[in-house]
C-alpha cells in the first residue's frame, strides 16, 4: 500500500520555519507573542514529523494533565516552543507552535490562584485560629 | 435542483435523446438519398471495394506532397488537435468510467498528467487554428456561423475539462457542471453542424474509396 | 441550577482548572478555525457566561440527530458546556411527558424571552395543513412559527430540519420543507448532516457562549469552520484519486488497498461538510475509511440526485424505450427528408450525359 505518510514536503517546512523566525525576530523587538496552529495547514504527517526534529528538542519539556494529557517542550531554539494537547480519551485537539518566553498555558491563572489561596488557607492552622478569632 | 444536477439528470437524458434522433435523421436521410447507377462492370471483386473504402478512409487523411509546403502547417495542427481529442476521451480515466458505466466495457487510461498535458496542447492547436481560419482571406471567406460554432462547441468541453482537472478557477461541483453541460452541448450540435463530419466522414470516404475501387481507381 | 451560576463555577465544582478551560478554547478555537490568539478571550468569556436556555423541538425525524449528539460517558469540558447550557425542553431527554412537558416548554420560553437558541431536528410537514406531524395535537408548522419568533436564532439540526431532507425527498407526500423555507426574519445556523457531526453543534454553541454571536456562515448558512471544504479536499484517499488509482468494485483489489471511491459512486467531491476531518464516534473513521463512498448527506435533496453508486461522472439514463423512439422518429424524418429530396429534379448526381458533347473536351 502506498505510505501516505512518508510524503514531506520540504519547500513547505522551510517556509514554515521562515515564518516562525519573523515571529520570533517580533517577540524579541515588541515582545509580540505569536502561535500558529498546524492543524489549519494542509501539513502531511510526515511534514508534521520533519518539522518537530528540526525543531528540535530544548531544555524544557513539560507534562501537563488538565482534562487530558499535554505535552509541552522548548525546542532547539529559546522562545519557540512545541505544544501537544489532548483530550481526556487521548485524542489529539490541538497541535500549535507558540512563539514566546513562556506558553500562557503554564502560566497559572489567577482564578486558580484565588482557589487555592482559599484551600491552602483552609488546610492549615492559621484557618483554624482565624476562625477562632473571627468567630 | 443545482446546475450539476440538471446537467447529469435531465440534461444528459435530453442531450442524448435529440443527438440520436438526429444521428438517425442524417444517417436515414443520406443512406435514401438517390445514387448514381453504374452501369459499367467492377474492376474489383467485392472484397477489393471494400478494401479500398478502407484504405482511403486512411489515406485521405495524408495530403499528397505537392500541397505540403502550402498547408503542411495546417495539417500539423489539425493532426495534433485530433489526436489529442480522441486520446483525452478514449484515455482520460473518467471518459472511460462514463463509457464502462454505459457498456460493461474499460481499458486502461493514461496517466491524469499526460491527459492535462495533451489537453493543453490540443487547446493551443484550435487556438492556432481558429487564428489561420480568421486571417487566411480564403478561409475567412468561406467559413460560415456553422464552422465558428462547431469550433466553440468542441474548444469549451476541452477547456472545461482541463479546468476541472486542474480543480480551479471555480468549486468543483460548477466545474463538473459546466463540462457536462459543455459536453451535451455538443452532442446536441453533433448531428446538425460540420462536426458531424467526425462521423461522415467514414462514410463518404469509405464511400468514394469503395467507388474508386470499382473503377479501379488508386485508392 | 442557581440561574446566576457562571460556567466557571461550575466548572470549578466539578474539577476542571481555568487552565483546562483554557486548554480547551485552544482546541476550539482550532476547531472553529479561529486565531489561536483568540484562546484566552474565548476562555475568559467562557468563565462569565450565564446558562443560556436551548429549546429543542422535534418534528418530522428520526431522532438520529440527537442520538448523534448525546454525550459519552466520560465527561469532558465539552459534555459540560452542552449540559450547561442545557436543553430547557426536548421531549426525548426530558422526564416530563404530557402536560407538564407543555407546561415546561412555555415556562422556559417566558424566562428566556428574545434570548434562547431554538433549536430543530426534522423537517416540517406543510401539506394538508401540516397534519403529517403532530405534538400533543399541534402542527410542527404552528409551532416553529411561534417559538421562532421569540427566540435569538433559530438552529436548524440535520439536513432533514436545514433543507428537508429525507421526507422531502421525492414525491414528498407530506410537502416537507426545512426551517429556512419558513423562518426568514431569524438569524438561521444550518448543521447539515444526516446525521451531522457532532463537534460541529459544539463549536457552533461554544462560539455563541463565549462571542455572542453566531459563527461566520457561508451561502447555505452553514458555518464556514466546518463546511467550507469539500470532503474530497480533506480526504486521506485524496492521493489516491491524484494517481488515478480507484477502486472499481466493493472488496476488489483496489478496495482493499484503501484506493478512492469515485468510481463506485462518491460524491466528496461535492460534498461540504467535515466528517473527513472530525469523523465520527470521536475521531473512529467515516464512510470513505470504512470503504463506502460519500453519499453527500450534508448537501440539499441527496436522495434525489440519482443512484449513490452512479460516479459524479455518470448521470441519469434515458432508458431504451425512449432511446428507440427517438431513433424511431430521427429515421422518419430523415426519411422524409431524403424522400423529398428524391423527388426533386436533379436528384441524381449529374454526370456525363452520352448524347451530348463534353464542352471542355477536344473533340
Amino acid at each position: 500500500m502506498t505510505d501516505l505518510s512518508s510524503f514531506s514536503d520540504a519547500g513547505l517546512v522551510d517556509a514554515l520555519l521562515m515564518e516562525v523566525a519573523g515571529m520570533l525576530d517580533r517577540l524579541i523587538e515588541r515582545g509580540e507573542t505569536a502561535t500558529v496552529d498546524l492543524r489549519g495547514l494542509p501539513l502531511s504527517p510526515a511534514c508534521i514529523a520533519d518539522l518537530e526534529s528540526r525543531l528540535g528538542h530544548g531544555e524544557i519539556s513539560v507534562q501537563l494533565d488538565a482534562a487530558g494529557r499535554s505535552d509541552i517542550h522548548e525546542t532547539g531554539f529559546p522562545g519557540v516552543w512545541w505544544t501537544r494537547h489532548a483530550d481526556e480519551a487521548g485524542r489529539p485537539i490541538a497541535l500549535l507552535i507558540e512563539v514566546t518566553t513562556v506558553p500562557d498555558i503554564l502560566r497559572a491563572d489567577p482564578a486558580d490562584m484565588a482557589d487555592s489561596l482559599q484551600r491552602l488557607a483552609g488546610a492549615t492552622h492559621f484557618a483554624s485560629h482565624q476562625h477562632a478569632r473571627h468567630g | 435542483m443545482t446546475l450539476l444536477d440538471f446537467a447529469r439528470g435531465i440534461g444528459l437524458q435530453a442531450a442524448v435523446l435529440i443527438m440520436i434522433f438526429g444521428l438517425f435523421w442524417r444517417a436515414a436521410g443520406v443512406l435514401l438519398l438517390r445514387r448514381r447507377p453504374q452501369h459499367a462492370s467492377s474492376r474489383a471483386s467485392l472484397i477489393g471495394r471494400i478494401a479500398g473504402g478502407a484504405t482511403m478512409i486512411f489515406s485521405r487523411s495524408i495530403p499528397r506532397r505537392t500541397f505540403w509546403r502550402r498547408i503542411g502547417v495546417s495539417v500539423a495542427l489539425s493532426t495534433v488537435f485530433h489526436v489529442g481529442f480522441l486520446a483525452i476521451i478514449f484515455g482520460g480515466a473518467p471518459h472511460i468510467l462514463v463509457i464502462h458505466q454505459l457498456t460493461g466495457l474499460s481499458w486502461p487510461n493514461l496517466p491524469k498528467g499526460l491527459v492535462v498535458i495533451i489537453s493543453g496542447l490540443t487547446l493551443t492547436a484550435m487556438i492556432a487554428l481558429l487564428i489561420r481560419r480568421i486571417a487566411h482571406p480564403v478561409t475567412r471567406l468561406l467559413s460560415t456561423a456553422d464552422d465558428y460554432l462547431t469550433w466553440l462547441f468542441v474548444f469549451l468541453p476541452v477547456l472545461t475539462g482541463i479546468l476541472l482537472s486542474g480543480e480551479t478557477v471555480a468549486g468543483y461541483d460548477t466545474l463538473l457542471a459546466l463540462h457536462i453541460l459543455s459536453v451535451e452541448l455538443m452532442m446536441v450540435w453533433l448531428p446538425f453542424g460540420k462536426l458531424m463530419h467526425g462521423l461522415l466522414v467514414f462514410a463518404s470516404r469509405g464511400a468514394m474509396g469503395f467507388n474508386f475501387a470499382r473503377k479501379g481507381a488508386a485508392t | 441550577m442557581d440561574e446566576s451560576e457562571t460556567l466557571g463555577t461550575v466548572l470549578k465544582r466539578r474539577g476542571f482548572s481555568r487552565r483546562s478551560l483554557l486548554k480547551f478554547a485552544i482546541a476550539m478555537t482550532s476547531s472553529l478555525a479561529l486565531p489561536p490568539s483568540i484562546a484566552p478571550l474565548m476562555a475568559a468569556n467562557l468563565a462569565r457566561a450565564k446558562r443560556r436556555s436551548v429549546i429543542w423541538l422535534s418534528f418530522q425525524e428520526c431522532t438520529g440527530c440527537l442520538e448523534t449528539l448525546l454525550r459519552s460517558s466520560s465527561p469532558t469540558i465539552d459534555s459540560l458546556i452542552f449540559d450547561f447550557i442545557s436543553l430547557d425542553y426536548q421531549e426525548t431527554l426530558m422526564a416530563a411527558a404530557g402536560t407538564a412537558a407543555e407546561r415546561t416548554l412555555r415556562e422556559a420560553v417566558a424566562a428566556n424571552k428574545g434570548e434562547y437558541l431554538l433549536a430543530i431536528d426534522g423537517s416540517i410537514p406543510t401539506k394538508d395543513g401540516g397534519v403529517y406531524s403532530l405534538t400533543g395535537g399541534r402542527s410542527n408548522f404552528d409551532m416553529l412559527m411561534e417559538f421562532a419568533t421569540d427566540a435569538k436564532a433559530v438552529l436548524a439540526i440535520g439536513t432533514c430540519a436545514a433543507y428537508g431532507g429525507i421526507p422531502k425527498a421525492h414525491p414528498n407526500p407530506t410537502g416537507a420543507v426545512g426551517v429556512e423555507d419558513l423562518v426568514t426574519n431569524k438569524p438561521i445556523v444550518n448543521i447539515p448532516g444526516c446525521p451531522p457531526v457532532p463537534e460541529v453543534l459544539s463549536g457552533v454553541l461554544v462560539h455563541f457562549v463565549s462571542f455572542g454571536k453566531l459563527p461566520e456562515l457561508d451561502d447555505r448558512k452553514r458555518p464556514l469552520a466546518y463546511f467550507g471544504t469539500t470532503i474530497h479536499d480533506q480526504c486521506y484517499r485524496r492521493p489516491f484519486y491524484d494517481q488515478g488509482k480507484f477502486a472499481k468494485s466493493f472488496d476488489d483489489e483496489g478496495a482493499r488497498q484503501g484506493w478512492c471511491l469515485f468510481e463506485l459512486g462518491c460524491k466528496g467531491p461535492v460534498t461540504h461538510n467535515a466528517c473527513a476531518s472530525l469523523k465520527w464516534n470521536g475521531g473512529t473513521s467515516f464512510p470513505i475509511e470504512s470503504g463506502h463512498g460519500c453519499i453527500g448527506c450534508s448537501e440539499p435533496d441527496f436522495w434525489d440526485k440519482g443512484s449513490f453508486y452512479t460516479s459524479l461522472a455518470g448521470g441519469s439514463s434515458t432508458g431504451w424505450r425512449n432511446a428507440g423512439i427517438a431513433a424511431a422518429v430521427g429515421i422518419a424524418g430523415g426519411a422524409a427528408a431524403a424522400l423529398s429530396a428524391r423527388r426533386k429534379p436533379g436528384a441524381e448526381p449529374a454526370g456525363p450525359d452520352p448524347e451530348k458533347p463534353d464542352p471542355d473536351k477536344q473533340p
